[in-house]
């Protein structure tokens, strides 16, 4: 999972950044003022985005209409600090999803953002399973048929995100765009080294096979297991 | 009257209970009122004139009418004096062709005073009255009854058929007539004089009540405006109707003029509290986020150093920016410049400041030259004319190009205090500039939160320079340099 921090006081955004690094596994982009971080959503790489107010060059109010005016669906949390000249009211009818007032809890930030993520793929529950596979993406845990599987983060990110769209294809290009930030090097053939790892972990468990390769369109996990591609 | 007249204030209910209140305890007074007053009143005293001019013009002309009146019937009683036939050769008045009214007197002497004839309603006269005088009018009362008479010395030639062309017989007549009617006729124009004018009186005075609530209807429109005005809705446009009035106009135009100062003025304080809460609140979030990440797992005793040290770090901050909030607040409270507040001289102010950034100065390899040499009194407070000046000097060393040089100088011009800082560095760009005194403001984000600004340093530097009825300007181009002028009232030192 990927997301985009817009908060100009730099500190901040750094420490939730970390946060969601470090608690969350997801990929972090931070931006300064409201044009690079209109500029950045645009892009529509991010499953959730993490929208301060008050910000140089353009508010964080302008920021979420000109992404909703665009037709962008990501989940955006606001942080304000009461006082500002739009109420919460307006900013929820203006398309923001939720939001939280400075000073909040870094947990509480996680734990919403991660609902907001999870919600805007239409899952309810942090715990997911589809067939014998199970991920639990509080605890970062991966059961096969009942049985723990160890992954690395990276393998845990590629199967978390494949997991909250069960019966899409995804491709390669957005598991890029979605699983690493800006700082990263982009290669294909890294994405492709982890998903074979990945399926090495999870099929060492299993007789069936859990991930299937669509040749040059990406990977789709199995759901139905009686009829395996 | 104003709201007797119109019923007015109707849109606004809640203004006429308080006006009506008010009106309870205050005896007010109005200008509708005032003014059908004061022109009834001059209509009165105009009426009063001319009736009286009127009146006495009336009275002549009847009373010469009168006098023809007198003097026809004179002649005729004359004319009627004929050769009495008597031996003793006189004359009398022969009554049977007169046709007098019955109140009508007379009487017609001989120049021996002798009564030739006589009306028979009358006694006569004392003689004095009839015989050595000329013609002329005089006032008689006969019977309690006002008269006014003719005296008319004639001549009648009796015989005149006769040889020698008669025998002209001088006669005196004496006729009088009262005057009640005269007087009647006079009443009864005043009487028609007076019912006029009252009633001129009772139009002039609805007509003006009907004007003069139509013509204030501005007024009203303007104060129904004026009484829309609140905290939270300013917007105030003074009615066309008020601006087409020369006399209502000014009053329209300032309140509008006041009411727009008084939003700006309220919009900026009501952005600077929002804005103060967003910068404080954003500051306790860092302070918190900083901690809690700390807290998120366990660390090696030098990853939790280094965050404690971030943490530190994050308050300084706060503590400067609540310092500097402070300071802000300080100086907008503060008086204008007070007779008792104790001038500073500006340029040891710029040596002491020089000296203290002096190592950061070198740290950023920036050289800083002090054009300050006789002591200039300003009448600011020590510690912010310290605090402007280290505020500038601050700005200038961190937007400076490494080796090159920050002046600071201060002279005398005229009666004033100039104060420059200038720099050669990155500069200000065009967009920026207007907006470098504005509260919580900055330049560019990612620059100056890493350089750790609050945003408040011009501004504090602007409300000092203010509250000492001084200006201060910045100009600046990008990637040369940028020259902050400040001008202070210079004073004697106390």
């Amino acid at each position: 999972m990927r997301v985009l921090i817009v908060e100009d006081e730099k500190r901040l955004s750094d420490n939730i950044a970390g946060a969601l690094r470090d608690g969350a596994g997801f990929a972090v982009d931070c931006a300064a003022d409201g044009e690079v971080g209109s500029y950045l959503a645009s892009g529509r790489f991010y499953d959730a985005v993490i929208l301060d107010l008050m910000l140089p060059k353009l508010s964080g109010f302008a920021v979420l209409k000109k992404m909703r005016a665009e037709g962008d669906l990501t989940p955006v949390m606001i942080l304000t600090a009461q006082g500002e000249t739009h109420t919460v009211i307006e900013l929820l009818n203006a398309g923001a999803d939720d939001y939280l007032s400075k000073p909040f809890d870094l947990g509480e930030l996680i734990a919403r953002t991660k609902a907001l993520i999870r919600r805007g793929k239409g899952a309810a529950h942090p715990k997911l399973a589809v067939a014998d596979l199970e991920v639990n993406t509080l605890e970062q845990t991966v059961h096969r048929a009942g049985r723990l599987v160890d992954l690395s983060p990276m393998e845990y990110r590629i199967l978390e995100y494949l997991i909250h769209r069960p019966r899409v294809t995804v491709s390669k290009r957005e598991l890029l765009e979605h699983l690493y930030d800006y700082n990263w090097e982009h290669h294909s053939n890294v994405i492709e080294a982890h998903v074979s790892n990945l399926r090495k972990k999870l099929d060492a468990a299993s007789e069936q096979p859990s991930i299937a390769t669509l040749r040059g369109r990406g990977y789709r996990l199995i759901v139905d297991r009686d009829t395996p591609e | 009257m104003i709201r007797d007249a119109g019923g007015g204030y109707a849109s606004s209910p809640g203004s006429a209970n308080v006006l009506s209140g008010r009106q309870g305890r205050l005896k007010k007074s109005s200008i509708t009122r005032r003014l059908i007053g004061t022109v009834l009143l001059v209509e009165i005293a105009a009426a009063i004139c001319v009736s009286g001019a009127v009146l006495a013009f009336e009275r002549r002309a009847h009373f010469r009418t009168f006098d023809i009146m007198l003097r026809g019937r004179a002649d005729s009683i004359l004319g009627a004096v004929q050769d009495a036939g008597d031996p003793g050769d006189n004359v009398m008045v022969d009554k049977t062709e007169l046709n007098l009214p019955p109140d009508d007197v007379y009487e017609v002497r001989d120049p021996s005073g002798r009564i030739v004839g006589r009306s028979p309603n009358w006694d006569g006269p004392p003689d004095a009255l009839i015989l050595p005088h000329e013609d002329g009018i005089l006032s008689l009362r006969l019977g309690g009854k006002p008269y006014r008479a003719i005296r008319l010395h004639g001549v009648r030639v009796v015989d005149p058929g006769d040889k020698g062309g008669g025998v002209p017989r001088p006669v005196t007549v004496l006729y009088g007539a009262p005057t009640i009617n005269v007087w009647r006729a006079v009443n009864a124009a005043a009487e028609f004089y007076a019912a006029v004018n009252v009633l001129l009186l009772l139009i002039t005075g609805t007509v003006m009540a009907w004007l003069l609530s139509r013509s204030l209807e501005p007024l009203r429109v303007l104060a129904a405006e004026a009484s829309g005005v609140s905290v939270n809705s300013w917007s105030f446009h003074p009615p066309e109707s008020a601006l087409a009035l020369k006399e209502l106009e000014p009053l329209a135009v300032a309140l509008e003029s006041v009411m727009q100062r008084l939003e700006r003025s309220f919009m900026q304080q009501r952005r600077f509290v929002g804005d103060a809460a967003h910068e404080l609140k954003t500051g306790v979030a860092v302070v918190k986020s900083s901690l809690q990440l700390l807290a998120m797992k366990p660390r090696t005793p030098e990853e939790y150093q280094a965050g404690l040290e971030r943490c530190e770090a994050d308050c300084a901050r706060m503590e400067e920016m609540v310092y500097e909030m402070l300071t802000l607040a300080r100086i907008d409270a503060a008086e204008r410049p007070a007779a008792t507040l104790v001038p500073s001289d500006i340029a040891g102010c710029i040596r002491q400041v020089a000296d203290q950034f002096s190592t950061m100065a070198s740290l950023r390899q920036v050289n800083i030259v002090v054009l300050a040499a006789e002591a200039l009194h300003v009448l600011i407070r020590a510690q912010e004319c310290q605090l402007l000046v280290s505020n500038l000097v601050l700005n200038a060393i961190q937007h400076s190009y490494a080796q090159s040089q920050v002046t600071v100088s201060a002279v005398s011009e005229g009666d004033e205090v100039v104060l420059k800082v200038e720099d050669r560095g990155e500069g200000i760009s065009a967009a920026v500039l207007p907006h470098v005194f504005e509260r919580f403001f900055r330049g560019d984000a990612s620059r100056d939160r890493s350089t750790g600004g609050t945003g408040l340093g011009l501004a504090i530097c602007k409300a000092i320079v203010d509250q000492a009825g001084g200006s201060i300007e910045v100009q600046s181009n990008n990637d040369v340099g940028t020259i902050v002028t400040v001008r202070l009232p210079l004073v004697d030192p106390a």
